[in-house]
């Protein structure tokens, strides 16, 4: 499994050195970042920071900037890392070049996690500065317990590449990419509690909330970056993305592993 | 040895209609395939109609998994042991993909060299020497995407070669490729069969190379066998016209009529034609008649200015089987 | 009439090339829908009591009209953004010399390809925002005369607007970066989603930039005040001023570029 790890992140290294994909981060940045820009200059500007009642116990913070901010970077970070891993397959078949990758007798979960680790080198980047621009529209940060930050940032990753399997056999099964991600992103726009939290939206909806791993990393990192809360106080989080992520993980690496063929099978002479 | 044995693939195709409906069809793209590579052979596949080509090489090649029948590897189940398998094959198609245009053609080979877990100087070395062979070594270093068509082709066939696989297939290798660049490549495929005795299974349009290079040809129609033969038997079975064209010079019109009445005799056909201070004749035979339109012409003192045989190819056997398969 | 051919030609050819496929619904009409939820419920934590800041700065008092009225807009504006940025394939793929060799008005046939495509790519955003408005807000609450002319003035300038646009994207090899960056900014501050006076200075500095801002203040007198076309006179002078200078850069900047390309042989300008 190493070998194709290792050859597939210096593959997508070379490659993004010789042909940056500049559309992609600079849009996902900006994606971020006008997140960010645009809950500053409503709660300034158009709310004079005037807030729902509610907010304070839906939100678990009466800090509207910070709760956007966080929001704004985390889901960014997730659509970065979901399209890096689920477009890899759908992009070898564009290119011609899925059979002679199938010809290998090399292992598929090399192949992924090489991707996935070279991505997050771009989507790393990507994070911090939102991040950093975060800090300039009123981030406040709190952060008591450095290791569960990075522990729940682990989580967060193994749950989104999971994810990003089933996505990515969704997109051989369609055969398209613009279509069925942005689908999956909109939505997720709407209920992992990205700018509002998703108690407001009615029950019947409420629930596609909790089949996102995102919603659940999204508020643990609330709590550990700016409530200072500790491994502890995020356990429930953590357990839920880790058992969102095998199940995910599963029906992933099933699903690829069919539409391989079914692709294969589609173009026959 | 590579042994497939009624190996059928059949296709379910859903062909879509209005929303959401759709009607289910199949197709059988092979049907009960028996076919048999050996090591140090060239094998050829030729299809007539729609024949299923790609597929039996995908199937060989543990691409696509055969709906029936089995395919072993020197023993080996393709469907228990895939990975083992992948290890023995490899797979050349013509055209341009199968490569990564970002990267060099040095890149290439590294990475698929890894994936078949090759690591270190072995990998290096052995990439090194297959640009050199084929002639890459100074283009080792530029993105594919720069590469002209031959040197993506002669790529393609170094990146097949770097598992040093015991089995090779080549669809349609040559497609598209300029005359010197095909003849380098099926010189390179002798050699590989020839000398380094892999077993390689070819496809190929050009029915001339699959004439010059297969040792044996398999015949499919619909995705049926219908021949297997080697091509110089396939010509003889289905080839019956032979023709023979000489010109002589300074011949009477008698003399002409007597050459048409010994041809006649042998049971060959004759036409004639007059030309600038001669004749040129034209003989059609189930037979060579070379030797006899030759040894008629001495007998009868005619002067020969030249003399031409035109030796039937596969490419007449391969057009009178598949009329005589479509009538 | 050969503009009423031309958008004909371009309808039926980009119902074929692009309405192939049934998942082209998502785009049309399943994320405009879900991006204006998004957009209701992100104001959600703020105050949206009577007493709430925003009321001051719009028409109505229902923010989920306002809303749909901004988001109905914005969607005649981006489909045609997206159909800009679908000619830039276009011209990678060569199709689009081929086009140019025919003998019809370059003008026409961009104007032509935004009025073909838009059609295609609002209906049913449209019928989803026309239901969506009479059963959230109530019939009574529209304008419904006005009903026709706003949709003749939205349709006419978002036309304009598409035009300019493929004449953009037609010669420039970067305009696709243009998309990425301006896609959510005129989301925000052509007052899409939120009121544009409730900006500062500089906020509305920049949404009078976007003709839709011009657009969407017209439309949302006529449907939700029930002005008359002759109140907004002054309105409709100052939209007619920004059409006419989005014609005159289209005009300029194809000539510009036709010549570029015929001497240097590069459709590329900048």
């Amino acid at each position: 499994m190493w070998l194709p790890f290792s050859a597939t992140f210096k593959r997508n290294f070379i490659v993004m050195k010789r042909a940056y994909p500049w559309s992609f981060f600079i849009g996902h940045i900006l994606s971020g970042a006008y997140i960010v820009f645009f809950a500053y200059l409503s709660y300034t500007f158009v709310f004079n920071k005037d807030m729902d009642t509610r907010f304070t116990a839906y939100a678990g913070t009466n800090d509207y900037l910070s709760y956007v901010i966080l929001g704004g970077v985390f889901f960014s970070f997730a659509v970065s890392m979901l399209m890096i891993v689920s477009r890899s397959i759908i992009s070898e078949l564009r290119e011609g070049t899925l059979e002679a990758l199938l010809l290998t007798p090399s292992s598929r979960k090399g192949y992924f996690l090489g991707t996935m680790s070279q991505g997050l080198t771009r989507a790393g980047i990507e994070l911090l500065s939102i991040l950093v621009i975060g800090f300039f529209f009123g981030l406040q940060m709190a952060i008591q317990d450095p290791i569960a930050v990075i522990i729940l940032f682990i989580i967060l990753l193994f749950s989104l590449f999971s994810q990003a399997l089933v996505l990515g056999a969704f997109m051989l099964y369609f055969r398209d990419t613009y279509i069925t991600q942005n689908t999956l992103f909109v939505l997720m726009g709407l209920v992992c509690g990205v700018t509002f939290p998703a108690a407001y939206l009615p029950n019947y909806v409420e629930w596609l909330s909790y089949c996102m791993p995102l919603t659940y990393g999204i508020d643990a990192f609330r709590m550990v970056m700016t409530e200072g809360e500790t491994l502890a106080g995020i356990q429930f989080n953590l357990f839920y993305m880790m058992a969102a992520g095998i199940l995910y993980l599963v029906i992933g690496s099933i699903a690829i592993k069919r539409m391989e063929y079914v692709v294969l099978e589609k173009h026959f002479g | 040895m590579i042994e497939a044995i009624n190996v059928s693939k059949h296709y379910t195709l859903k062909e879509k209609k209005r929303w959401f409906r759709s009607e289910k069809k199949t197709i059988e793209a092979v049907k009960e395939l028996n076919l048999s590579i050996n090591k140090g052979e060239i094998i050829g596949l030729l299809g007539l109609n729609g024949a299923g080509k790609t597929t039996t090489i995908k199937m060989l090649s543990t691409l696509l998994k055969p709906s029936s029948g089995t395919i072993t590897v020197d023993g080996v189940d393709i469907e228990t042991n895939p990975m083992e398998v992948k290890r023995k094959v490899n797979m050349i198609a013509g055209g341009e993909r199968m490569l990564y245009w970002r990267l060099t053609g040095y890149e290439n080979l590294i990475y698929f060299g890894k994936l078949y877990g090759l690591a270190g100087d072995v990998l290096r070395n052995r990439c090194q020497s297959l640009l050199e062979n084929m002639g890459l070594g100074e283009a080792a270093h530029i993105p594919v995407e720069r590469y002209s068509k031959g040197m993506k082709q002669r790529l393609q066939i170094a990146r097949g070669l770097i598992n040093d696989p015991t089995y090779l297939f080549l669809d349609e290798p040559t497609l598209g490729l300029d005359a010197p660049v095909a003849k380098h490549l099926r010189k390179s495929v002798k050699e590989l069969a020839h000398q380094q005795g892999k077993g390689i299974l070819l496809t190929s349009h050009y029915l001339e190379e699959v004439e010059e290079l297969c040792d044996k040809v398999y015949i499919i129609d619909k995705g049926i066998m219908v021949l297997e033969d080697t091509p110089k038997n396939i010509i003889e079975t289905f080839v019956k016209e032979f023709r023979v064209t000489v010109e002589v010079q300074n011949a009477s019109t008698e003399q002409i009529h007597s050459v048409q009445r010994r041809i006649h005799e042998k049971g060959a056909s004759f036409v004639s034609t007059e030309a600038a201070g001669g004749f040129v004749f034209e003989v059609i035979s189930p037979f060579d008649a070379t030797p006899l339109a030759a040894s008629v012409c001495f007998e009868l003192g005619l002067d020969i200015q030249r003399l031409e045989t035109k030796k039937p190819k596969l490419e007449d056997a391969i057009i009178q089987m598949s009329e005589g398969l479509s009538a | 009439m050969k503009i009423a051919e031309i958008i004909l030609a371009e309808i039926s050819k980009s119902h074929r090339h692009n309405f192939h496929n049934r998942m082209v619904y998502f785009s049309l009409l399943i994320w405009p829908a879900l991006l204006f939820v998004t957009a209701y419920y992100s104001f959600k934590p703020f105050n949206l009591e009577s007493s709430s800041p925003v009321f001051d700065h719009i028409q109505t008092d229902s923010l989920i009209l306002f809303l749909l009225t901004g988001y109905l807009g914005y969607i005649f504006f981006w489909s045609l953004v997206q159909s800009a940025w679908q000619m830039a394939h276009e011209r990678q793929s060569g199709t689009l010399e081929i086009v140019f060799l025919s003998p019809v008005s370059r003008y026409t046939l961009m104007f032509g390809r935004a009025a073909g495509n838009l059609i295609e790519a609002v209906w049913m955003f449209t019928a989803f925002a026309v239901i969506a408005m009479a059963s959230v807000a109530g019939i009574e609450s529209i304008a419904w005369w006005n009903v026709p002319i706003a949709f003749f003035i939205l349709a006419f300038s978002a036309i304009i607007w598409g035009g300019f646009l493929n004449i953009v994207f037609l010669f420039s090899r970067d305009a696709g970066i243009l998309f990425t960056v301006l896609e959510e900014p005129m989301q925000f501050f052509s007052g899409v989603r939120i009121p544009v006076l409730a900006l500062p200075l500089w906020g509305k500095t920049i949404a009078y930039m976007f003709p839709l801002t011009y657009v969407l203040d017209i439309m949302r007198e006529l449907l939700l005040e029930g002005a008359s076309v002759v109140q907004l006179g002054t309105s409709l002078g100052l939209l007619g001023v920004v059409l006419l200078v989005l014609c005159s850069a289209s005009f300029f900047i194809l000539r510009r570029a036709e010549q570029h390309a015929r001497t240097t042989g590069n459709m590329v300008l900048f």
